[in-house]
């Protein structure tokens, strides 16, 4: 390292500083419950339903997967 | 590791409620210790503590009880940050109960002017994420580089490496910000 990097370092420490308080403040047990008690998330039937036609197209037409991959 | 927490961590793994309960409540402090440092929101850091929380919880069956937690959860928690830092954000709800505090950092150098902090702020946001993580771990927090790699899963030289390219490149956007380091 050389010393204008160091320069660059130590200008940045100055600057910047770590947080003034890395301490946490509360309890997050509540919120880590209520996340773990949340009902899970459903997939709406259209979805699956769409996936399965996509899976059936891909099936029918397979010249067409890498024109799909090519548009993810 | 003691009897004890070994005991916990076993029960964990099997899936017991409150082993669970007992390590968020013994590591939480800790982890949003170490997110806070990274991406330097108290809010934002909450919600990621909680957030890597419930993936530790979703990957305990693949969890082996005779490693360490703490280094398992700060590589989740790490990550995590990272993609923060990236604007890739996880799916939590972020909390209403949350107090609105942005960055809050220690009294800077009063030597440095307000200009200045401003521009070298401004050019550390603009550092790809990873290689900010590695330099605020490295160049603010002065983390010794290879509990970085560890937390980063890098190995030391990578990690020098990435704060190596954020210098080289923090150092070309202040001097187009007429700031000679």
């Amino acid at each position: 390292m050389n010393e204008s990097d160091e320069r660059v370092r130590d200008l940045v420490r100055r600057a910047i500083g770590p947080p003034a308080d890395p301490e946490l403040k509360r309890d997050l047990w509540p919120r880590m419950r209520a996340r773990l008690d949340a009902p899970p998330v459903r997939v709406p039937w259209w979805d699956w339903a769409l996936a399965a036609a996509v899976v059936v197209c891909l099936l029918a037409f397979p010249a067409a997967i890498p024109a799909v991959l090519y548009q993810l | 590791m003691t009897e004890t927490a070994a005991e916990v961590l076993e029960q964990f793994a099997r899936g017991d409620a409150e082993a669970f309960e007992a390590l968020f409540r013994q590591y939480q402090g800790e982890v949003y210790g170490w997110v806070v440092r990274i991406v330097r929101d108290p809010a934002a850091a909450e919600d990621l503590t909680v957030e890597t929380f419930w993936r530790i919880y979703r990957a305990r069956a693949r969890f082996d009880p005779r490693c360490e937690f703490r280094p398992w959860a700060r590589r989740i928690a790490t990550n995590l940050a990272v993609g923060h830092l990236s604007g890739r954000r996880p799916e939590t709800e972020f909390s209403d109960d949350a107090p609105p505090a942005r960055v809050c950092s220690s009294p800077p150098d009063p030597a440095v002017s307000a200009d200045v902090r401003e521009k070298v702020a401004a050019a550390f946001e603009k550092l790809p994420a990873k290689l900010r993580a590695a330099a605020t771990l490295a160049m603010i927090e002065e983390t010794p580089y290879a509990e970085i790699g560890a937390a980063l899963g890098i190995s030391t030289a990578a990690v020098k490496s990435r704060v190596f390219r954020a210098t080289r490149l923090l150092r070309r956007s202040l001097i187009g910000a007429g700031v000679e380091p």
